[in-house]
Formats: C-alpha cells, sequence, structure tokens
C-alpha cells in the first residue's frame, strides 16, 4: 500500500518518465531513465559538466572519471565513497551538501545503491543516442490500432491501467482536424459532407482536402514564425518598422508546396550561401534577419554585434537541436556536454554578415534584395543589363572626355564657374551671417525683408563669416513657403548640430497643430530630410537620407522635391553628394499649403532646432545634382580656379573634374540621362514591389571570440566554426559556414533534428510535445512521455524525405489522435495532463485561431494569401503609450476595408507593443524565439472576446447573416445556423432553452432601450443589414456573443 | 541563525506580520472578504517588512547633481576639462566619445540643506525637500549599462538582456495576490509636459519573463479602458452583460459535465472575476470620491488623466485596495540638451507628487509597510554634452553614480547613504550596484535573494543574478 501510493506521489510530481518508476528490487535499472534525473538534479550542479563549478574536482556525470576518484565502485556500493557521503550525518561530509537545500528521499538512495550494485553503467543522455525504430510493441486490443503511434500509445496505456476514449462524433472531429490542419473551422458543407459519407474512406478524404488547402501553409507558418522570431518592426529603441513580410510569405508558400523539410532547413538558415542562389531562396535565409536590432545613439557596435549572433546560436540551438546552448555564454554549460568555446565556435558560424550592427532606424536595412511584383518580374531582369550597360556607356565617357575636360581647364575663369551656380535668383535666400545685433535680412520673392531674430537666437562661427545659432524658431516670414503639392522646391543651407538622438525642423511652413500639414526640412540623428504633409501620417511624404551628417561640423545640405506627391521625388545631399534616402512614409494626395508661417528653427509650435544655420535658400524648382554641388563647394572651386594654370593639375584637377563632366560635357548629360531614366524605371518597380531582409557572408573567414563572461569586451581566444564534441563529427567535406551548418543538422547520424521537429509538430496538435520542453532536450529537461514513438517518427519523418504532409496525416489518421476529449475521474488523477494520451487533444486555441474563427464563422474573413501587413482593430494607444515619439510605429493607424478582416497572421507586429489581444491571449512578443507558447486562463483573456470590437462585429456578422438565412421568426432555424459555424453541430434541447432564455431576456431588454440597440450596432466599421429589425438584430448579436465565448468555441 | 526565523515560526506569527498592513480602514474592507486570486508561491524567508511596493522610475536618467548630489566645488571649473584623472578612460557613450573636449557644467540651480539629516535637495524639489527626514537617500548607485534599453532593462529585471522577469513579476510570484478583483501588479506610463526627449519603453520591461504569465504587470492606460478591453462595448448594459454570461455559465457548465474538464471550469471562474473586475476597477480609478484635501495635497493636476499627480493618487488607491506592486513611469528624463529648459518641467511634474504620495501613505498608516522607490537608469555627466553656457548646458549618460531614493516599509528613514566625488563622477564611499539594490528591496520583501529562485532549465535563476549580491544593512531600519 505504501509502496503504491509512493508510485503515485512519484507519477505526480517528477516529469513522466518513459515507464513507470522501477521499485521491483530485480528490475534493470537504466541510467537515463533512473539515475540521471536524481544525479542532475542533486550532484551535478557542482559535479558536472562546468569546469568552473567544479568542486573537489569531482565528476559525476563521467563513468570513468567517478569510478578513478573512488566515488563509485562498480558492484561494491559499499565501498563507493558516494554512497558513504549521501547516507553520513556529518553535515561536513553529508552529499549533497547542507546549503545547497538538496535532499535525497531514501527510495533515491535506495535506486543509486542497486544502480552501484548492478554495475553502475552509465549512458549518454538519450537524446544524443540516435533514434531507432523499437521493435512495434504488443497490446491490449488490436482493433483499437489505426497505425504504429497507436501502438505506442496504447501499450503505455496499457501498463498504466488506463483506456482509451472512444473516437469522438464526426463533427467534434471534423472541427478538430479542421482547426489543427488550416487553423479555421470547417465550412458547415464540408462537415454535413463528412457526417454524410458512408464509405470508408470518408475521414481519408476530409483530411487529404483540408492538406491542400491554401490556409494550411497559413496555419502552420504561424507556428514556425515563433519560432523564428519573426515580427515588422527592429524591436529596439525607436522600434521603427522593418518590411520583411516576403519572408512570411515565404515561409507560407514553402509549407503550401509541401517543401520537404531539410530543404527548408537549408533555405532558412543558408538559401543565399546557395550555388546560383534564387531569389526565392535568398528569401528564405530572411530567417537569420529576424531577429532584434538597435539603432541607439550611444551604443558600442561590439556588444550588439556579439547579441545578434548569439541570438541566432540559441535561436538555432532551439528549433533544431533543442539544446538551451544559451547558458554556455558565460560558462560551460551545467548539465549538458556544451563547453563555452563550443558555444562560441557555433557563435562563429553566424558571425560573419555584412549586415551593419545599426539598423539605421530604416525599413531596408542591408543587406536586402528588391522582390518585384511577379508581373514585373521578366521586365526587372532585362533592367539589370540594361542598366549595366548604360553605367558602363557612362564610365567610359568618363575615361574620354579628360581631353576636352583638360581643354576648358585651360581656359576656365572663376567667372566659368558662375555658369554653373544656379542662374535663378533663389526665391528665398536668408543669409543669416550678420554676426550682431537683432536684424537679419534676406531676399523673399525679389523683395528684401528684414527679419527679427528672436532673443533665443545667437551668433557663433559659420562656414565662412559668422552663423546664427538657434534655439527654436529664430525668424519667421508670414507670407513664405506656402507652396502647393504640385510645387517642386529645392532648399539648401549650410547647418551644424551636435550629437545626439534629437531631431528638429531646421525651416518649415507645417502647422503641427493642424495634422503637421505642410512642408519642412528635418533632422532626426543628425539625419536630414523633409516631411511634405497634408495629414500625417495617412496622407504625407517622409523621406530621410541613410547616413548621419558629421556632429559639430559645418555641412551643406539640399533637399528637393519634384511636386509629384511621391517620395521618389526626393532628393537628399550633403556636401553636394546625393545620399541615399529611406522612405518612412509615402502617400501623398490632399494639399499642403497651410495659413501658418514659414519658421527657421522650428515647425509652428514644436519641434525646435538647437544648432547653427546660415545661407539658407529655398528655389521654386528641382536644381539639378551639378547646380547642388556647385552651391556647396562654390568656395572650394572659386579657389582652384583662382590658381593659375600650370597649377591647376593632379588631385586639385581630379576635384573639379566629376562636377565638369555633369555641368559641361553634353555627352556624358546624355548618357548619364540614359542611365538615369532605367534607374528611375527600376526604382517605380521596386517600389510597386517590396524588399527582403537577406543573408551575406563577408569576404573574410568566419571566426568569433570566446567572451569572458559572455562580456562583448572581454575577448580571450578566437575560435573558428565547429560543431560540439558532443554531436556527430562535422564532415571534412562540408564548407564550414551556414550552409554546412544546415546540411550537418541534416545528416542521417544526427541524433535531434528529426526528432526535435516532429516534437514541435506533435506538440501543434496535441497541445503538448512528446518532450514537454519542446526547446529543451537536453539533461535538465524532462523525459519524453514515449520515447519510441517519438523515434519512431522522428524515422518515418526522415526516411520519407522529410515529407511535413505525410507526418501531419500519420498524426491526425491515428486513432490517438481520433480520441473523443472526455476525462473520467480516473484519468484526472493518473493522468491529469494528457501526457499520456488517455483521451483527444482539448486545448483552448492560440490567439490568432480565437479570433479567426470568430471571422472565418461571421464570413467577414478574406481569403487573400500574403501581402504587407494589416492593421486592424485595436484600442486607441497601445502603440502612442511606450513609443518614442520619432517612432514611425507610433501612430497606430487602423486600417480600412477588407484589410480589417484578414487572417492574424498579416497583423502587422511591433515588437515593443505587439496587438493586444494577441498578446493577452499568449501570443509571444516575438522578441526572442519562442518554440511553446504559455496557455493561461485569466480574466483579462475574458474581456478581449467579450469586448473587443473585432469580436463584436463578427458576432453580428454572423447573427446578421442566421436572419437573413433563416427568416427573423424561425428562432431555432437561425440557432442552427449559428451553432454550426461555431461549432460544427446543432444544440441539444437543454442547451436551446438556456440559449432561449437568454435571447428572450435580451430581447425584453433592447426592446426597453432602443438606443442601446442602435449603439450595439454600430460597433465596428461593416454597416449592419437595415432590412432587419434593429432590436431583434441587438439581441441575436448579443446572443452570438454569448455563444462565441463558449467553452467549447474557444478550445479546439 | 541569527536573523532568520523558521517557517513555522512565520506561519505561527503569520497573521500578525503579513496582515498587518493590509487592514486599514476605507474602502477595502470590501475586498478583503473574498479570497485573493491567487496565492504567494514562495513564503517569505524573514519577516516581510513590506507589503506593497511603489516603484517610480525615472526614464530616461534623472541629473543627479541638479537634484539631489550636491557639488557646489564645481562653480570654480566652469568650462574647465574634467580631468584625467577623474574619468579614468570610462566607456563613453558614442554620442560624446567622439567629442573634442568635456567641459564641466555646474548645476545652474541652487540648493539648500533640510531636515535633520541636512539633506541638500535643488530649488528645483521644493515639496520633496520638506520630507527629506521620511527619506532614505542613495547617492552611490551604480550600474555598467551605458544606454537606455539595457540600462531600463538591468534596473527592472537585473538582467542588461531581455527576457528577464522584473521585480513587480518577483514580488507577484512570490508574495501573491492580496486582493480578488484587481490585478497584483499594475503599470502606468505617466505623460510628461514635457516631450523634448521621450524615450522608448516597452512591455518587455514589466514582462514575467520566465516567471508564469500572470505575474507580469497589467497595463492601467490613462485614457480609453483603464485596462484594455475592460468596458463593455457602445449598447450593452451591465444587465445585458449579466444576461449573456449567466447563459454562458450555464451552457459551460453543462459542456463541463460532457468533458469533465477541469479548465472549464476555471473558464467560468474567470469569466466572472472578469465581470467582477468591471465594477472594481471603475470603482478604483473615479476620483470623484476623493475629497477636497486630496487635491490639496495632490494638486489639480491629480484630477489630469495620464499625469504623474494623477498615477500617484490612482497608486495610493490601488496600495489601499491590495495591488502589490505599482510600477509608475515617467519620462522624458533624458537631458542630452537643453537641462536648463527641461529639468524645471520635469521636476514640477514629480515633485509635488512624490511628496504627496508619500504623505498620503503616512497619514493612513500604510507607511509602514508600502515601499516608496524613486529613480532612473543611470546617472548624468558633470560635463557637458554640446554647447555649454551659463544659461545652459546638457549632460550625457552616466552609470558611474546616480542617486535613488526610497521611503517607507523598513527603511531607514532621514538618511543619506554613500558618497561621490566632487564631479559626481566616481564613487568615494559606499557603492550600491543595482544587484546589491534588488538584494534589498527582497530583504524587505522578506526574502534572501539566494535563495529566491526559480528552477529553469535547471539552474536556480534569480533577480540579482550570478554575480555576489549584497543586502546594504545599512539602508534598513
Amino acid at each position: 500500500m505504501i509502496r503504491s501510493l509512493a508510485g503515485i506521489v512519484v507519477l505526480l510530481t517528477t516529469p513522466l518518465a518513459a515507464a513507470p518508476a522501477p521499485t521491483d528490487p530485480a528490475a534493470r535499472l537504466e541510467f537515463n531513465r533512473d539515475i540521471r534525473p536524481i544525479l542532475s538534479a542533486n550532484c551535478f550542479p557542482c559535479h558536472g559538466h562546468d569546469s568552473a563549478s567544479r568542486k573537489a574536482s569531482l565528476r559525476l556525470d563521467d563513468r570513468e572519471d567517478a569510478v578513478f576518484m573512488g566515488a563509485i565502485d562498480p558492484g561494491n556500493p559499499d565501498d563507493s565513497e558516494l554512497v558513504f557521503r549521501i547516507h553520513s550525518d556529518d553535515s561536513n561530509e553529508r552529499m549533497p551538501p547542507p546549503k545547497a537545500k538538496k535532499f535525497l528521499s531514501d527510495e533515491q538512495k535506495q535506486v543509486l545503491i542497486r544502480w552501484i550494485e548492478q554495475g553502475a553503467e552509465y549512458q549518454p543522455h538519450w537524446s544524443l543516442i540516435p533514434p531507432v525504430r523499437a521493435e512495434l510493441p504488443e497490446v491490449s486490443d488490436e482493433a483499437w490500432v489505426r497505425n504504429p503511434i497507436d501502438r505506442f500509445v496504447l501499450a503505455r496505456l496499457d501498463a498504466e491501467g488506463l483506456q482509451p476514449a472512444a473516437e469522438a462524433d464526426r463533427r467534434t472531429l471534423a472541427r478538430r482536424v479542421s482547426l489543427d490542419l488550416t487553423g479555421l473551422p470547417p465550412d458547415p458543407e464540408l462537415v454535413e459532407e463528412f457526417v454524410g459519407d458512408t464509405s470508408e474512406w470518408a475521414y481519408d478524404r476530409l483530411v487529404d482536402r483540408l492538406l491542400s488547402s491554401p490556409r494550411w501553409g497559413e496555419h502552420r507558418a504561424r507556428y514556425w514564425l515563433d519560432a523564428a522570431r519573426y515580427a515588422d518592426t527592429h524591436g529596439f529603441h525607436f522600434d521603427n518598422e522593418r518590411e520583411m513580410w516576403s519572408y512570411r510569405d515565404w515561409v507560407i508558400n514553402a509549407f503550401n508546396a509541401n517543401m520537404p523539410f531539410d530543404r527548408f532547413t537549408i533555405e532558412n538558415l543558408a538559401g543565399d550561401l546557395l550555388p546560383d542562389a534564387t531569389l526565392e531562396q535568398r528569401i528564405g535565409s530572411g530567417f537569420n534577419r529576424c531577429n532584434m536590432t538597435t539603432n541607439e545613439g550611444g551604443i558600442i557596435d561590439e556588444e550588439y554585434r556579439v547579441l545578434y549572433a548569439r541570438d541566432r546560436v540559441e535561436t538555432t540551438s532551439q528549433v533544431w537541436l533543442g539544446l538551451t546552448t544559451g547558458c554556455a555564454v558565460c560558462h560551460d554549460h551545467k548539465f549538458d556536454p556544451l563547453d563555452q568555446r563550443e558555444f562560441y565556435q557555433l557563435a562563429a558560424f553566424f558571425n560573419n554578415t555584412t549586415q551593419p550592427v545599426r539598423d539605421g532606424n530604416v525599413r531596408d536595412t542591408q543587406p536586402i534584395v528588391a522582390v518585384p511584383l511577379p508581373e514585373d518580374r521578366p521586365r526587372w531582369d532585362a533592367l539589370g543589363d540594361e542598366i549595366g550597360a548604360a553605367a558602363a556607356a557612362v564610365e567610359e565617357r568618363r575615361e574620354t572626355a579628360r581631353v576636352d575636360f583638360h581643354e576648358w581647364l585651360a581656359a576656365a575663369t572663376t567667372r566659368s564657374l558662375a555658369a554653373a551656380l544656379p542662374q535663378d535668383e533663389p526665391y528665398l535666400c536668408l543669409p543669416l551671417d550678420e554676426g550682431e545685433g537683432a536684424v537679419g535680412h534676406g531676399v523673399v520673392d525679389g523683395q528684401p525683408v528684414e527679419l527679427s531674430l528672436a532673443e533665443s537666437a545667437g551668433w557663433q562661427p559659420g562656414p565662412s563669416g559668422s552663423a546664427l545659432l538657434t534655439s527654436g524658431a529664430a525668424c519667421e516670414l508670414e507670407q513664405a513657403g506656402d507652396f502647393e503639392t504640385d510645387q517642386p522646391f529645392t532648399c539648401t543651407a549650410w547647418i551644424k548640430l551636435s550629437a545626439s538622438d534629437g531631431y528638429a525642423a531646421l525651416c518649415a511652413r507645417m502647422d503641427d497643430g493642424n495634422g503637421y500639414r505642410g512642408w519642412d526640412i528635418w533632422t532626426q540623428r543628425r539625419q536630414v530630410g523633409t516631411h511634405v504633409i497634408h495629414s500625417w501620417p495617412e496622407d504625407g511624404l517622409k523621406v530621410m537620407g541613410k547616413e548621419q551628417i558629421l556632429a559639430d561640423e559645418w555641412t551643406h545640405v539640399a533637399v528637393s522635391y519634384d511636386g509629384t506627391a511621391s517620395a521618389a521625388g526626393v532628393r537628399v545631399f550633403y556636401n553636394g553628394v546625393r545620399q541615399e534616402t529611406s522612405v518612412e512614409n509615402d502617400k501623398l494626395a490632399g494639399t499642403i499649403r497651410t495659413e501658418v508661417p514659414f519658421k527657421v528653427g522650428q515647425r509652428h509650435i514644436g519641434s525646435k532646432l538647437t544648432g547653427g544655420v546660415c545661407d539658407l535658400r529655398v528655389y521654386r524648382r528641382v536644381l539639378t545634382s551639378a547646380e547642388i554641388e556647385s552651391l556647396a563647394k562654390q568656395t572650394r572651386f572659386a579657389e582652384i580656379l583662382a590658381l593659375p594654370v600650370a597649377e591647376r593639375r593632379g588631385e586639385v584637377a581630379d576635384e573639379l573634374y566629376g562636377f565638369w563632366l555633369g555641368m559641361f560635357d553634353q555627352p556624358f548629360r546624355d548618357r548619364t540621362a540614359r542611365l538615369e531614366a532605367l534607374e528611375r524605371e527600376q526604382g517605380e518597380i521596386r517600389k510597386r514591389g517590396t524588399i527582403a531582409h537577406v543573408m551575406q557572408e563577408a569576404d573574410e573567414a568566419a571566426s568569433a571570440h570566446v567572451l569572458k563572461r559572455g562580456e562583448y569586451d572581454q575577448r580571450l581566444e578566437q575560435v573558428f566554426p565547429a560543431t560540439p564534441a558532443m554531436l556527430p563529427p562535422f564532415p571534412e567535406e562540408l564548407p564550414r559556414n551556414r550552409l554546412g551548418f544546415a546540411r550537418w543538422l541534416l545528416l542521417a547520424e544526427q541524433p535531434l533534428t528529426a526528432r526535435v521537429t516532429v516534437n514541435r509538430f506533435w506538440q501543434e496538435l496535441f497541445g503538448t510535445g512528446i518532450v514537454r520542453t519542446a526547446g529543451d532536450f537536453g539533461a535538465a529537461a524532462e523525459l519524453p512521455s514515449h520515447q519510441e514513438l517519438l523515434d519512431w517518427l522522428a524515422l518515418e519523418f526522415r526516411e520519407s524525405g522529410w515529407d511535413v504532409k505525410r507526418l501531419f496525416r500519420q498524426m491526425v489518421m491515428s486513432a490517438t489522435y481520433r480520441q473523443s476529449a472526455l476525462a473520467t475521474a480516473d484519468k484526472l488523477v493518473i493522468d491529469p495532463r494528457n501526457r499520456l494520451l488517455s483521451r483527444g487533444p482539448r486545448f483552448r486555441m492560440d490567439a490568432e485561431m480565437v479570433r479567426d474563427a470568430a471571422l472565418f464563422a461571421s464570413g467577414l474573413l478574406g481569403d487573400e494569401i500574403g501581402g504587407a501587413s494589416v492593421k486592424p482593430y485595436q484600442p486607441d494607444g497601445v502603440w502612442e503609450a511606450i513609443a518614442m515619439n520619432v517612432s514611425n510605429t507610433r501612430e497606430y493607424v487602423r486600417d480600412r476595408g477588407d484589410r480589417l478582416y484578414r487572417r492574424s497572421l498579416y497583423w502587422f507586429w511591433k515588437r515593443m507593443a505587439p496587438p493586444a489581444s494577441m498578446e493577452i491571449l499568449n501570443a509571444p512578443s516575438r522578441e526572442i524565439c519562442a518554440v511553446r507558447r504559455e496557455r493561461t486562463n485569466t480574466p483579462l483573456q475574458a474581456l478581449v472576446t467579450l469586448n473587443d470590437e473585432q469580436l463584436i462585429e463578427a458576432a453580428r456578422q454572423l447573427a446578421q447573416k442566421a436572419l437573413q438565412a433563416r427568416g427573423e421568426e424561425d428562432t431555432d432555424g437561425a440557432l442552427r445556423f449559428i451553432a454550426l459555424r461555431l461549432l460544427a453541430r446543432e444544440l441539444d434541447v437543454d442547451e436551446r432553452q438556456v440559449v432561449r432564455r437568454s435571447l428572450d431576456r435580451l430581447l425584453a431588454e433592447y426592446r426597453e432601450h432602443p438606443d442601446l440597440a442602435n449603439a450595439l450596432l454600430e460597433v465596428g466599421e461593416s454597416r449592419a443589414s437595415e432590412s432587419l429589425d434593429p432590436i431583434r438584430l441587438a439581441a441575436w448579436t448579443m446572443l452570438t456573443n454569448e455563444l462565441m465565448n463558449l467553452d467549447e468555441v474557444l478550445n479546439k | 541563525m541569527s536573523g532568520m526565523i523558521s517557517r513555522r515560526d512565520l506561519l505561527a506569527r503569520g497573521a500578525g506580520l503579513l496582515g498587518a498592513g493590509l487592514l486599514a480602514p476605507g474602502a477595502r474592507g470590501a475586498f478583503l472578504s473574498a479570497p485573493p486570486s491567487f496565492p504567494g508561491q514562495v513564503p517569505p524567508h524573514f519577516p516581510p517588512r513590506v507589503n506593497r511596493i511603489i516603484y517610480l522610475h525615472m526614464v530616461g536618467g534623472p541629473p543627479q547633481m541638479d537634484m539631489y548630489d550636491y557639488k557646489p566645488v564645481m562653480e570654480k571649473y566652469y568650462d574647465a576639462d574634467l580631468p584625467e584623472s577623474v574619468r579614468m578612460g570610462q566607456r563613453l557613450t558614442t554620442m560624446t566619445s567622439g567629442q573634442e573636449r568635456f567641459p564641466i557644467a555646474p548645476s545652474k540651480f541652487s540648493f539648500k540643506r533640510y531636515g535633520e539629516s541636512g539633506m541638500w535637495v535643488s530649488e528645483l524639489l521644493p515639496q520633496t525637500s520638506r520630507m527629506v527626514d521620511d527619506m532614505l537617500f542613495v547617492r552611490s548607485m551604480y550600474t555598467e549599462a551605458i544606454n537606455h534599453e539595457p540600462a531600463i532593462s538591468f534596473m527592472q529585471t537585473g538582467n542588461q538582456n531581455t527576457g528577464r522577469p522584473c521585480l513587480g513579476a518577483w514580488m507577484s510570484y512570490g508574495r501573491g495576490s492580496q486582493n480578488e478583483n484587481l490585478p497584483t501588479f499594475v503599470v502606468m506610463v505617466a505623460r510628461p509636459t514635457n516631450t523634448e526627449q521621450v524615450q522608448a519603453i516597452s512591455a518587455r520591461l514589466w514582462s514575467s519573463g520566465y516567471l508564469s504569465g500572470e505575474h507580469a504587470a497589467t497595463s492601467f492606460r490613462s485614457s480609453g479602458d483603464p485596462i484594455l478591453y475592460l468596458n463593455n462595448p457602445p449598447g450593452v448594459s451591465a444587465s445585458v452583460r449579466r444576461t449573456t454570461l449567466d447563459g454562458l455559465g450555464e451552457l459551460n457548465r453543462m459542456h463541463h459535465d460532457r468533458l469533465r474538464d477541469p479548465e472549464t471550469l476555471t473558464r467560468i471562474q474567470q469569466y466572472e472575476l472578469a465581470y467582477r473586475m468591471q465594477s472594481s476597477v471603475p470603482e478604483l480609478t473615479d476620483l470623484d470620491s476623493e475629497p477636497r484635501s486630496t487635491y490639496t495635497l495632490y494638486g489639480d493636476e491629480a484630477k489630469k488623466p495620464g499625469t504623474f499627480a494623477n498615477a500617484t493618487l490612482l497608486a495610493r488607491r490601488m496600495a489601499e485596495r491590495g495591488v502589490r506592486f505599482v510600477q509608475i513611469y515617467h519620462n522624458n528624463w533624458d537631458t542630452h540638451a537643453n537641462v536648463a529648459g527641461r529639468l524645471p518641467d520635469q521636476c514640477r511634474d514629480i515633485d509635488r507628487p512624490s511628496y504627496a504620495l508619500v504623505q498620503d501613505l503616512k497619514r493612513r498608516g500604510m507607511l509602514d509597510d508600502t515601499l516608496v522607490i524613486w529613480g532612473g537608469e543611470f546617472g548624468r555627466t558633470i560635463y557637458s554634452q554640446g554647447g555649454l553656457s551659463k544659461q545652459n548646458y546638457g549632460r550625457d549618460h552616466h552609470p558611474r553614480c546616480f542617486t535613488m531614493w526610497m521611503a517607507g516599509g523598513g527603511v531607514r528613514a532621514g538618511s543619506i547613504h554613500g558618497e561621490t566625488d566632487d564631479f559626481s563622477y566616481n564613487i568615494v564611499k559606499d557603492p550600491v550596484h543595482i544587484r546589491d539594490f534588488h538584494a534589498t528591496v527582497l530583504r524587505l520583501m522578506g526574502y534572501d535573494h539566494e535563495r529566491f529562485s526559480v528552477n529553469i532549465g535547471g539552474l536556480g535563476q534569480k533577480l540579482t543574478g550570478v554575480v555576489q549580491a549584497h543586502v546594504i544593512e545599512e539602508l534598513i531600519a
């Protein structure tokens, strides 16, 4: 009696062992099952793999060492120091020592003694022994078995004295398998077809139909994107947008095409390194670009370079190897045979990217590739060659024109230069170089103006002479700069900024109190660009130079806008050199005219500039590059042309050459124009399409440094790419880069990859993996509940050619999967968490499924696959409450129309504030790899499903469709309509009674308060049907809301 | 065994120890009649001195020498270069590491001594200065982090990398809930008056990390629903909601009878709890019930949703109702430039409310077991970033010293701990690392930081991390 009670306690409190605890003294003990858990929990922290924390130089994880040190004398417990120590009463001798606060039970001590008696045989950790096909076990009920999965499951249930549950009814099963394979409830017609199909193959047919649905790929992709930590923002600091949804779509397509998992692995980890990598393969390599990045001003790059590589190692090892390598960042792993050096050898594989540490706060951090629309692909490919030829022609002229140049140079005077400067007077010209006093002079539209300078303004030395020092608005002009959207302009000035993350307007005619209407010349983090805005952010442009200007240096900046209401029409120049730009907003349509005055040093109200400004000019046209260069360099060029002809040679002449070509050489100008036209065409195609963040290897050999305590500036030994010794050796013939690494993961002798992968897929269906800790198959983790089953699945999967659909088919075809979820009293005691699979899988759906199911049932869900991320309903203020002012993901501007009703995996994922309802329902933040979601049951979740605008609207739509389909009087018919869509079944008599009571009360409530009914029908963007009685529709809406909150609806 | 008590002792005395602070007059009675929504997971190792914490975090890093760390000697050093002997090759942010000079900017604000302790306080904090004898100042805080993201993370979670539970989550995990209708751990993001240089903060700072999700903070918002999705949509009255929940509960019970999944019963309870929150939260946030004297104390700013004053008043109401941990973030302290222009705004936002909060707790008898913490993620440099004039200057991040203060539960009120050099650059006496601060706060919460851990991947993970942390006994009364 006592013994069996102890057995139950063990079962409930320790991780599930592969079989019941060995209580029979004669039974053979097995190291991995019986001994390792005891040693791992109690002894390994001080006598294990981590050399740094090892005490008394004793390790018990290594048999040879333990025997040599006398801790274990195989066969002779009485001569084993270990046995003496665990029984000692002397607190100085007792193990584990009192201060460790770890205690061995008498039973554990007995087990250790018997194991030493039996010879103290060790085994490598189970997951490091390659899987083998166990013989299929005998079971008590052959008839129950549908495929080998069931044998393993039933054998275990037999051992526990449990019986599997009966098969679920067809409706339940149809709903379950549809949710599991597509993430959506089944179409009612599909259910009826299945229920009415009496053939032996009815379920097969259903499964095949679901597997061929494009919804399959979306649903599988969602799980993968958690592991890949995919998101739509960079994650740190500004947390600006990152445009990489092409990777998300690539994952969807890969699952829909049933890409074998080995190929999927290679393309994720090393698509870019494949010979002649296709665009698609390169997009796949985006897996390693999904990590969080920063652009915080004060960072030291190396620190973050180390963090990025670390994140990539941790992600890769969790996803493919089920190893928590993160421990080895700072020290040797305490439980698994992974030492710190090996961690950095792994890091070396990922440490060799051309990606800059700072993401630049732009959506297209290098390396990226353009991903044109499918219809643009042919022209895109052709353009590559045409541009190459045009560029060659330009270069050719650059070589041959030297003769003409020297001829010109010999004759040129400073007056020749004047021809290059803009020939027209600027529309606005403010020298701001008076150097004293509170009055500035300038010219606006041909009229001289006097400016009274603000008290906060001062003077400082400028690039030549004096310059203004602003602190907010230095001066204003009532009329100037009142441009229309189609008015081209160029603004140039000398500026000087100090180092900071700040932002400000250099000059502006902008009403920041009225949707920021107007235009400005903008600086943020010492990048310079412009806003041209009707109403921010839904109707406006923002384009910024990608580079920063130097801190505390005078810089000539120029920004031109061509009046085309397009970001492509904005150019930015620093010191006469055209800059690469990043487009942060590109939708302008309305007018930009505004009443507020033109100001130097701020917008109308805010964004005050602290810095130096002078020679501010505005032209009412687009200046050419050469004109801008001549404005920026006129002083220098004048110096050169003032030299005697004989001295205008060598580097001095070279300084002028490029400028001369662009300004004076007609053949060069023609060829350049041709090149620019082609580039513009290319730019337009690029703009229509999207981009992909890809991996790209740097030229040098990959390496990393072992870091003391993991600190970036504590470099120890340099190491090169290599894989841990506990895993199969890295074949000589494979390259030591990510590609070789990916192929190594897929080797036949690799014990982990297939196991870890099938375990994750199993978890998607059954809620918990065969190994519960899906990202940790190490010694400190729980043992698998059914190791032989896991191994069988792993081998099936690998030997089938890593066929994902086949694996899922096998799993959902099993009798195990098809069980009813009924929990008996016995099962709740012996198998409370269903780890033994004594009943069918039943658990609350993931956040996305809850929302998608409601949209689907209501008929709102769109069926388009892929595309830019969307912003459906979300309570106001979720982003704004936490974002930095300058973040371009500060304001959540809700989408309209169809984009409100797309599947949740398309929801724009801002890492610092993930979609609110998703997060409450346990979606991970996507900051780091997540291979397993938590599943809590909280009041905040109830509030989401009760009150979310999205779900209320869906309830109304479903109610409306039911009433329209059935007529307002047919209560039972409408109820049936709704129930079939939410539950795939009808309500039974008792349920209908409850529901009718609710309905009657709701009708009474809304009849009494018709204003409430109208208010309810206004929720959501879609309109309620006007032909239905609003009171009735309101009551039915809330009834549907009640039903949508059923436990049965929220569970799969 | 000195200073330690056994768990049994604790349980025997428990009612007195744990309950003392809970029971104060007023609105709380109703909330205590029901059992807490979840119990603590770790029995305290010591008699707790603190049953709840209100943590005021100044995002961006306040300039200590303009507020609390008085350095009169600096007057003489105006525009002089920071001596290399002081800087000692220290890591600078890359925002000023390129600067040619490091000219010293003495604080332009005047200081006076206050109270028995004789603490020097800046003119910018006229209210706070009145209560220095209720406060414990630590002028010798330091960290290694030098940029905001890692630094705030370090301060809140004990680790510069993201993904660890924060102090509030540890409190929730260890000590559990002490009310039935409200969250255990609440965060509020107050809106500063001035928004020149607002820094990013994100939910990762109040996440539960590797602790279970219920220990993450619930965010209280200043506009819209105070808790996301709390309010019924338009057209749904309380009685409509009750009707649907009655039907829902009945249907769920029928479903439970069929499948007997215990999670179904839990869900029924959670829906009822949600319903109760729908009334308890509005009651909590309804400030109309506050007497006029409240606003005499906190100021009229406290009536405006989203202000720091409003958040502190709400924090007091939450503390009264058994919320264990309230975290308030106040932003815009990242004074790289324009200290003169901005700091008065910043201080005006927090000065009176901080005073009011401490005094309010005190007069209600709650200060004895409520800990109020004030501080940022690092300090700022004595040298100016960017231009320096007599009128204005900027200051870069400075990890090597900064000032925090605490008041209430178990801290040694009216004392000043630690000292920095004349430049407020290096600590010359009694340094307190973030992990020591954490260890000390945990001690006040009743925990030995060495033993307050959870097993993650086989390792005991704790707030104070792997480097040895020390409880600073001098901070404890």
